[in-house]
C-alpha cells in the first residue's frame, strides 16, 4: 500500500511497479478496491514464483494456514533486460523497505520531493528525504549532496581530534536507526599545516537510510512501556550537518548547521475488509 | 533454531494474537521475528537474470514480466500477504 504513494515518482523515473503475494485473486481484488490500488497485485497461489526466485520462507511449517507460502519479503529493481539492478531485503521485519529507496539510490533527487538547502559562503549542501509521507516502521532513504567552492575542502575520517569531520545526524523521536556512509576521503597534503588529512573537494554525494519507528501490533499499554508508540500525524525531523571548511590559507571554525524536514506519518494499515474465502 | 521450535513459535504467536495478544512480551515478539527470518535468503544477486514468469493480477488478467516493465524497468515487491 505504501507503494501506491510512490507510484508517480517511480513513473517519472520510467519505472513501473507490481507486487507479488501468495493471496488469491479474490483477496487481492478486495484489497485493491479497499485501498484504490492502481498497480498490478499479482496472485502467486501455491507460491510458484516465490519459489522460483528462491525466497520461499522455509521456516513456516506446512500446517500453518496463515503463513505457509509466504516469502522472505523484499524488493527487486529489475532492468528491462531482466537482470537485477538492485534489491532490498531487510532482516528485521519491523522495518519495511520503502519503494522510494531503491529509486533514490539510482535516480537521485528526481525521485525525492523533500529537500532542504544549506548554504554558507563556501559550501552548498542539499539534504533530501525520499518521501514526505511514510508509514510507521518504514525505512526511508536520504541523500546528502555537497558542492564546495573551488580551493576549499571539508574533512573526512579518520581525523585528529582538533578538526571536525563531515557528519550528518538526525535527531528525532521518530527516527530509529540511521546510516549514512560518506565515500572515502582523499588524503591531501596541507602545506600550511605540514599535515596530510582526508578531505573532500568539489562535489560530494551519498545516500543513506532512516528507519522510522514502528508500533508493533501489541496492546497500547505494552507499547508505551517500550516507548515505541508512534501516532500518525505531521512530524518534523531535525538534523544537523557538521563540517569544517578550510582552504590552503585559512580554516573556518567548525560548523553545526541544524535543519528541519517535514514528514507525515500515515495511519497504519487497517485490516482489509474480508470476503469469506474457501481454503 | 530447529524446525520444531520455529513451528511452535509461529503457531503460538498467531493463536495469541487471536486471543487479544495481551500476554505477548518483547522477547516473544523478537523470537517470532527470528523464527521467520532464520536463514533467510534474498534470491537472484544484483546483475543476475530473474526467472521469467506470468501471473494473474487482481482483475484476473495474466501479466508476464516483460509486460510489467517501464522504459527503465520494474520494481517488484514481494510481500507476505495483502490479507494480514
Amino acid at each position: 500500500m505504501e507503494l501506491q504513494l510512490s507510484l508517480e515518482k517511480l513513473k517519472a523515473c520510467g519505472i513501473q511497479a507490481a507486487s507479488i503475494t501468495y493471496d488469491s485473486r479474490e483477496v487481492l481484488h478486495a484489497f485493491g478496491q479497499a485501498y484504490n490500488i492502481t498497480y498490478p497485485l499479482l496472485s502467486d497461489v501455491g507460491s510458484k514464483v516465490i519459489r522460483a526466485f528462491g525466497i520461499f520462507n522455509t521456516n513456516v511449517p506446512e500446517d500453518h494456514k496463515m503463513m505457509y507460502g509466504m516469502p522472505w519479503p523484499g524488493d527487486y529493481l529489475i532492468a528491462p533486460d531482466g537482470t537485477v539492478r538492485d534489491k532490498l531485503f531487510l532482516r528485521d521485519y519491523q522495518l519495511r523497505p520503502s519503494a522510494s529507496e531503491v529509486v533514490l539510490r539510482h535516480f537521485g533527487d528526481r525521485a525525492g520531493g523533500n529537500s532542504v538547502a544549506i548554504n554558507t559562503d563556501v559550501l552548498k549542501a542539499t539534504v533530501t528525504l525520499s518521501t514526505d509521507r511514510c508509514f510507521p516502521g518504514q525505512e526511508i532513504a536520504m541523500s546528502l549532496q555537497i558542492s564546495l567552492k573551488p580551493g576549499w575542502h571539508i574533512y573526512g575520517t579518520p581525523l585528529p581530534g582538533n578538526y571536525q569531520p563531515t557528519e550528518l545526524v538526525f535527531d528525532s523521536p521518530l527516527v530509529g536507526e540511521q546510516s549514512l556512509e560518506l565515500p572515502p576521503a582523499r588524503p591531501m597534503l596541507l602545506k600550511a599545516l605540514g599535515e596530510t588529512l582526508p578531505v573532500y573537494e568539489g562535489e560530494l554525494r551519498t545516500v543513506g537510510k532512516l528507519g522510522i519507528k514502528w508500533s508493533p501490533p501489541l496492546p497500547a499499554k505494552f507499547l508505551e512501556a517500550l516507548g515505541t508508540r508512534i501516532e500518525p500525524g505531521a512530524y518534523t525531523i531535525n538534523g544537523t550537518l557538521r563540517f569544517q571548511a578550510c582552504s590552503d590559507e585559512v580554516c573556518e571554525a567548525p560548523q553545526a548547521v541544524t535543519f528541519a524536514l517535514p514528514l507525515r506519518v500515515e495511519a497504519g494499515i487497517p485490516p482489509a475488509p474480508k470476503k469469506p474465502v474457501e481454503t | 533454531m530447529d524446525a520444531q521450535t520455529k513451528a511452535h513459535i509461529l503457531h503460538d504467536m498467531i493463536r495469541r494474537f487471536t486471543t487479544g495478544g495481551g500476554d505477548i512480551t518483547s522477547s516473544d515478539w523478537l523470537a517470532f521475528v527470528e523464527a521467520q527470518n532464520d536463514g533467510y535468503r534474498t534470491g537472484p544477486a544484483i546483475g543476475e537474470k530473474v526467472p521469467d514468469f506470468s501471473l494473474p493480477d487482481q482483475h484476473g488478467k495474466s501479466r508476464a514480466l516483460r509486460e510489467l516493465m517501464g522504459p527503465q524497468g520494474v520494481l517488484l515487491v514481494f510481500s507476505r500477504s495483502a490479507d494480514w
